[in-house]
């Protein structure tokens, strides 16, 4: 049989542990709103026994372990769907500045650039294309009254400012451009300091947990936390070793083994693209989710059909007025000169001889009759006419593809965004059922630790006053 | 299932976002009466509506044509009237002037032709603002010059114009001139109004031989050469009355045809991108019962989740 003392230190190893698990349920209602935190339960075990003449008597409690609950699978499942929720967040956020610069809008109250305005608040257009219609009706209004000096004057300020259009939206669509490879450049910092944090929490967590079977539960929540953000910038792939570190790979290029940054990863112009690569490797990196992914693809896809398709209609614009234009003549009989000058939409403009003089504009077909509108007409007609250049679409209807187009990208976005969404809620609540804080469970938990604090002091008490009442038999 | 406390608040956010983003973009539609503002609204809805935004602008320049060409059409007419007026005259004379004709009435009969030319040349030299109207495309000077003898009578009438004609698209690839050449003596193109070598019409010298056989007192060569010559100028003129009267009902018709069409597109544009209003009303109501009760849900959560310490 145990002796006294024995039964007393039973109870304060009951005291002991159940200050340890009030410990726990302290750091666990400290932690409830960190969302990195995994909550953390006290594994309790009898303590060995001791053989006596009764049998086998126990020693008390002792703490085995405080482990953390989470689920691996479910950790690395998030990181997947933080990768394509960020994809497709970071595709809408581009594709959505990249329509406000294009400006290209329906309205009820607008009025078009001729001054009509859409009558009884008929939805009309603003931006490229309607001053692309406004171009040709002012050809079509110089075709209705040639030798007035005043349509033409008209003609020539709105050639101006579909040039200028023009040129806006190719200074603007660069400017998404350049701001896209500057968040590209910002991730991958992000990401080779997030791989540098991890190397080194890599390292602390193989350090603590050599030669135990504890878990360094709260850098594993860092670390945890680390991979999730860089989960957010790349589809990086992730293992766990056995000694407790994991390692990053990007394609098939490893960057963090162990405690150890193997390569990082670079951001530079190749071949007129601002691309990714590993440094060590010196091979480029591409990835399929996350921010990084999402900015190139918004790039790379929508951006550059945009940038290309105004580009080509621009030019084709340019070559198909001019070649009806320059054997034209003027009011003052003199041919050959062209309406528009420059190649793209980045240098289209309107010949600058007509600003100053609208009588230089070219709508006859023979010299020296005033009232010849022939040239004029053909230039009007080339609205309806459908163009080789542009898969013989009119430049209008080329331009509504185009706009259909990128709506059709933003809103497919839009759509992934909602559904991906619906997704990392999912999986967070998941998560949550199993690794987060419930308020309710602590409350009960410290309920019990304090009831069986109380037991074990009782214990403790009673001990005292047995070993007391034993003591003062000796001194009667 | 475990619940995390953190759960039901991110739940409660997520769902109050998603709410009140729907909220606004029906807000938006009930503002502006517009289903479809922006390409990412509904991408195919506004392709098409620039398309047809594309169709109505060009119906507006189409119908601004038309407009341009009636009041053209109309200063023809009046000139053709007056034209129509004189040939009649010219065509009475020659038939009054006969043998029984005496020579003194001959001789007023002969200054009564020299006026009808000078007027002829006149309505020839109509202007349009700076523009005559009947040189064909060479519209800037006079199509009409005139060469006269000692006496001041006219003698030639020379045409300075083109026999083209200028034309203007009145709907999709319909194309009318209203114009009139003065004359035509190539024998293709639009019919001249004084001079057409095909139908025999040539007013000005017809009239300045009808003069000089007055004034030479030939009768028998006005009734048997300048009488049916002017009848000739006469019918041509009376052609060009009612090709005019065509033209104007023709360019009538084009205007209605115009404005039934931009009706139709302006009424496609608004079934397209246009909001059902009353459903959108219906939307937004619902929507904001749901975000009410959302709210009210979410506040009765918040207090229980506090419970179990409240009963400690």
């Amino acid at each position: 049989m145990l002796s006294l003392l024995d039964t007393l230190n039973i109870g304060a190893s009951g005291l002991e542990a159940q200050q340890t698990g009030l410990t726990v349920t302290g750091q666990n209602i400290a932690n409830q709103n960190n969302s990195a935190y995994t909550r953390q339960v006290v594994d309790l075990s009898a303590g060995p026994d001791i053989q006596t003449p009764n049998g086998f008597e126990g020693t008390g409690v002792q703490v085995s372990t405080i482990q953390q609950i989470s689920d691996s699978a479910l950790n690395g499942q998030i990181c997947n769907q933080n990768s394509t929720e960020n994809y497709w967040n970071t595709q809408q956020s581009n594709l959505e500045n990249i329509q406000t610069e294009l400006g290209q809008f329906l309205n009820t109250s607008s009025s078009s650039v001729d001054g009509t305005t859409g009558s009884d608040g008929t939805a009309s257009s603003e931006g490229l294309s309607s001053q692309i219609n406004s171009l040709f009706n002012g050809f079509e209004s110089v075709a209705s009254d040639p030798t007035s000096l005043s349509e033409r004057q008209a003609l020539v300020s709105q050639a101006q400012t579909l040039a200028g259009s023009f040129n806006q939206i190719n200074t603007q669509l660069s400017g998404v451009e350049s701001n896209i490879n500057g968040s590209i450049d910002t991730d991958v910092a992000s990401a080779n300091q997030l791989m540098s944090n991890i190397a080194s929490l890599n390292g602390q967590i193989a350090m603590a947990e050599a030669g135990t079977n504890n878990t360094a539960n709260d850098l594993r929540d860092q670390r945890e936390q680390d991979l999730e953000n860089l989960s957010q910038l790349g589809n990086f792939q992730i293992s766990t070793a056995t000694d407790g570190t994991v390692s990053i790979v990007a394609g098939p290029y490893t960057m963090v083994s162990g405690s150890k940054v193997v390569s990082t990863l670079g951001t530079e112009n190749w071949e007129g693209s601002h691309i990714v690569y590993s440094t060590t490797d010196n091979a480029s990196v591409t990835f399929t989710g996350g921010s990084i992914a999402g900015e190139m693809d918004a790039r790379d896809g929508a951006l550059a059909d945009l940038q290309s398709g105004v580009n080509t209609l621009a030019s084709q614009l340019i070559t198909q007025v001019n070649s009806v234009y320059s054997p034209g003549y003027d009011l003052n009989g003199n041919t050959g000169a062209d309406f528009f000058t420059g190649t793209d939409a980045s240098s289209i403009g309107v010949n600058s001889n007509l600003l100053t003089d609208p009588s230089q504009v070219q709508a006859a077909g023979t010299a020296g009759a005033a009232s010849d509108n022939t040239v004029a007409l053909a230039l009007g007609q080339l609205a309806t006419t459908s163009q080789s250049g542009l898969n013989n679409e009119t430049f209008s209807d080329n331009f509504s593809l185009l706009v259909s187009g990128l709506g059709n990208s933003l809103s497919n976005a839009n759509d992934q965004v909602a559904s991906q969404q619906a997704v990392t809620q999912m999986l967070q609540n998941q998560r949550g059922s199993i690794s987060g804080v419930s308020l309710d469970e602590e409350m009960t938990n410290m309920l019990t630790y304090q009831k069986a604090y109380q037991a074990s002091a009782q214990v403790v008490s009673t001990v005292n006053e047995m070993l007391e009442t034993l003591i003062s038999m000796k001194t009667v | 299932m475990r619940v995390a406390g953190t759960s039901y608040n991110e739940m409660m956010v997520s769902q109050l976002n998603l709410l009140t983003s729907q909220q606004q973009q029906l807000e938006n539609q009930v503002t502006t009466g517009m289903r479809v503002t922006k390409p990412e609204d509904d991408p195919a809805a506004m392709g098409q509506a620039l398309n047809m935004d594309t169709e109505n602008s060009a119906l507006t320049q189409y119908s601004q044509n038309i407009t341009s060409l009636q009041s053209r059409s109309d200063l023809v007419a009046s000139s053709l009237q007056q034209l129509q007026s004189l040939t009649d005259q010219a065509t009475e004379i020659a038939t009054e002037a006969d043998g029984t004709a005496t020579p003194t009435q001959l001789q007023a009969y002969a200054s009564q032709v020299s006026g009808l030319i000078q007027q002829a040349v006149s309505i020839a030299n109509t202007q349009d603002g700076d523009q005559y109207i009947f040189g064909g495309t060479k519209s800037s000077e006079a199509p009409y010059t005139t060469t006269t003898d000692a006496s001041g009578n006219i003698t030639a009438v020379n045409y300075q114009g083109n026999t083209s004609v200028m034309q203007s698209d009145i709907g999709p690839g319909t194309k009318m001139s209203v114009d009139i050449p003065g004359s035509n003596t190539t024998g293709s193109g639009a019919r001249g109004l004084f001079t057409d070598s095909r139908y025999g019409a040539d007013l000005f010298s017809h009239l300045i031989s009808l003069q000089s056989d007055l004034e030479s007192g030939d009768t028998t060569a006005i009734q048997s050469t300048d009488e049916p010559a002017l009848v000739k100028d006469e019918n041509n003129v009376i052609y060009q009355v009612s090709a005019n009267g065509v033209g104007q009902s023709q360019l009538t018709a084009a205007a209605s045809n115009n404005t039934t069409q931009q009706d139709a597109v302006q009424q496609s544009i608004s079934s397209l991108t246009g909001a059902d209003i009353t459903q959108t009303i219906v939307n937004l109501t619902e929507n904001q019962t749901t975000y009410q009760a959302a709210l009210q849900g979410s506040s009765i959560l918040l207090n229980l989740q506090q419970s179990l310490l409240e009963y400690l």
